[in-house]
């Protein structure tokens, strides 16, 4: 049986309101292993979102907790795995506007601490996967939006993290840009033996993960 | 490079922009602030050292003086002179006295001197006629005592001692000493301008009745900037005597001088920090503006000080690249002073102000090292403080809050 790469147990979240506290979420837990992939969907405001940042350490639960892989194989507090044993991919791409495509995917290498020569070159192996080795001057401002977001996803996995948290990552992008980057998502996780967890609006979208869960009334269940 | 430095200078200087506003401006503004401050502290100083300069050039680097006349000045002045930091030493002798030509009178500051002496710095400040024409029957007079007396170079003045007091008082009749004007002086000091009268000691003694005394001895000094430990090197063995250096004649003056470069200094500080407030609040609302990519920044790992630096460091290189230009701008516009200056004289129509009421050629500079590192620090603490708060305020935020506000 594959390794467990998070966990989350007894996940509560409530934010403050004029009309006081709104629960989000109530109880959420939730496994995922090694190289599989999980969709998770939910109408706007279910908490899609925050369950997203709170398994990715964004954000902490009131209530339950999260571990994920960390260095050795361990389960960690997810804090420590940002940016290493969690990649994110956001909607609208959350690229740095004065970086370059080569540039921004070796941010996320240098931050990890990865010497600038070895992101750079890390930076560029990945680009070039994704179909932008052309591209790897260009400013975001230059880029189509399937192009952003092809950047998007090299930096998320340019660490090699256990665990890809996608949130919305089609969002942004028409029906045949929004394929092709599902497809270059779930091909280059599966290729790199990182799992995915994907939050999506899209019922033709979600189908195609592993294992498929909705998000409603602060609880999460399987589809 | 850090990443973070790497991202702060391209957030300050975006490629593709040929003109980065926000930074452009913030810099401008400190390099503006700093060139205030600079200039104005410059200047002063250059007022301040030619002031100084007058002081001792007017008075001597140190004067000598006793309770009384001294009895054998020549003497002392030579053994004065063999000591190894006194260049040289110069018996004189002063006194009030009235000056008149016929309805026109004054007090004369009258002072003798050794006309032979190629070092007296009264030749420097001659305007009109010659120092050297100076002898027993010749006088030099302050512009402001020759105005007085309505004379010019050529014209000729009586002189008054207390001395003749003493003769009409043993019934001899107190005749006036009669001189020729040679030459005027200007040295910028109203107080010397409108009373200096210089004649020969020799004749001093004559009309004070001083004999082969002196009043005292001017001493010039190897290094005037060290008078006052000179004074008191000298003093030792000397208990008669009493040795003033010139910081000690012109004490409130000097005084004054350095108090109003202390009140400028504030003055012109108050600029920067206006410089660095608006550094503050520009820098607040691009990390405002930046609140999503602070979140993007967390979400890939980076930590809470690695935010600041990030922020920060903008605040600091912005005051670093100002203080860099204020310091260019600085010595621009002080070697293109004279320019400004006559731009400023025929704008307002009021002539040529430096030399009318200060007798300078030019505006006098004097650079002083310690104003720049002065000047430096202030402006890269005050900047760095404005990037520093708005940093501290960004990492501070909670990475989902952060991009969930933005």
């Amino acid at each position: 049986m594959p390794d467990v790469v998070l966990q989350a147990r007894g996940l509560a979240k409530a934010f403050a309101s004029p009309a006081g506290l709104l629960p989000v979420l109530t109880d959420v837990s939730l496994e995922i292993f090694a190289g599989e992939s999980v969709s998770i969907r939910g109408s706007s405001g279910s908490g899609k979102t925050t369950l997203l940042q709170l398994l990715g350490g964004l954000d902490q639960p009131d209530a339950g907790e999260v571990r994920i892989l960390g260095p050795g194989a361990t389960l960690v507090a997810p804090r420590s795995s940002l940016g290493r044993g969690v990649g994110f991919v956001f909607q609208n791409y959350q690229l740095m506007p004065e970086l370059t495509a080569l540039e921004n995917v070796a941010l996320a290498a240098r931050i990890a601490g990865v010497p600038a020569a070895a992101a750079t070159a890390a930076a560029r192996a990945l680009l070039g996967q994704v179909g932008l080795g052309a591209r790897l001057e260009h400013l975001p401002s230059k880029l189509s939006g399937g192009e952003c977001q092809r950047v998007a996803l090299a930096r998320a996995l340019v660490n090699r993290p256990s665990v890809i948290l996608a949130d919305e990552p089609t969002g942004n992008l028409d029906e045949r840009t929004g394929a092709e980057i599902m497809d270059l998502l779930l091909g280059v996780v599966a290729e790199r033996g990182a799992a995915l967890v994907l939050v999506t609006h899209s019922r033709e979208f979600a189908e195609r993960a592993s294992r498929r869960f909705v998000l409603s009334g602060g609880l999460l269940t399987p589809a | 490079m850090p990443w973070f430095l790497h991202l702060a200078l391209r957030q300050l200087f975006p490629p593709g922009k040929r003109f980065p506003a926000f930074a452009m401006v913030s810099i401008l503004g400190v390099a503006l602030g700093v060139a205030s401050l600079l200039v104005v502290q410059t200047v002063m100083n250059g007022f301040g050292e030619e002031h100084r300069l007058r002081i001792r050039e007017s008075f001597g680097d140190c004067q000598v003086l006793a309770a009384g006349t001294i009895e054998n000045p020549e003497a002392l002045a030579k053994q004065l002179a063999a000591h190894p930091e006194v260049a040289s030493a110069t018996p004189y002798a002063e006194g009030p006295a009235l000056a008149r030509n016929a309805d026109f009178s004054g007090i004369a500051q009258v002072r003798g001197i050794d006309p032979a002496d190629p070092g007296q710095p009264a030749r420097k400040y001659v305007y009109d006629g010659s120092f050297d024409d100076l002898d027993d029957g010749r006088i030099i007079l302050g512009v402001g005592l020759a105005r007085a007396l309505r004379v010019r170079v050529g014209d000729r003045i009586e002189i008054w001692s207390p001395a003749m007091a003493e003769r009409a008082e043993k019934g001899k009749a107190p005749l006036p000493a009669e001189f020729e004007v040679c030459a005027v002086i200007r040295t910028g000091f109203t107080e010397v301008d409108n009373a200096a009268a210089l004649i020969p000691l020799r004749r001093f003694r004559e009309i004070w009745n001083l004999g082969p005394r002196a009043h005292g001895l001017t001493l010039r000094l190897k290094q005037p900037a060290l008078a006052e430990a000179t004074a008191g090197r000298l003093a030792v063995g000397h208990p008669e005597l009493r040795f003033r250096p010139w910081q000690d004649i012109k004490k409130d003056f000097l005084a004054a001088i350095r108090f109003e470069k202390t009140m400028l200094f504030f003055l012109m500080f108050i600029i920067t920090l206006v410089a660095s407030f608006s550094i503050g609040s520009t820098l607040f609302s691009a990390v405002i503006r930046r609140t999503r990519e602070v979140g993007v920044l967390a979400s890939l790992g980076a930590g809470r000080w690695q935010v600041v630096a990030l922020f920060g460091l903008q605040g600091l290189l912005i005051g670093a690249l100002g203080t860099f230009f204020g310091f260019v701008l600085t010595w621009t516009i002080l070697a293109f002073r004279g320019v400004i200056l006559d731009g400023i004289n025929s704008f307002f129509g009021d002539g040529d102000m430096v030399a009318n009421i200060y007798q300078f050629s030019k505006v006098p500079l004097h650079y002083d090292a310690a104003d720049f590192v002065i000047a430096a620090a202030f402006t890269l603490l005050t900047t760095a403080i404005a990037g520093l708060v708005p940093a501290l305020w960004a990492a501070g935020r909670k990475p989902s809050e952060a991009m969930r506000d933005a």
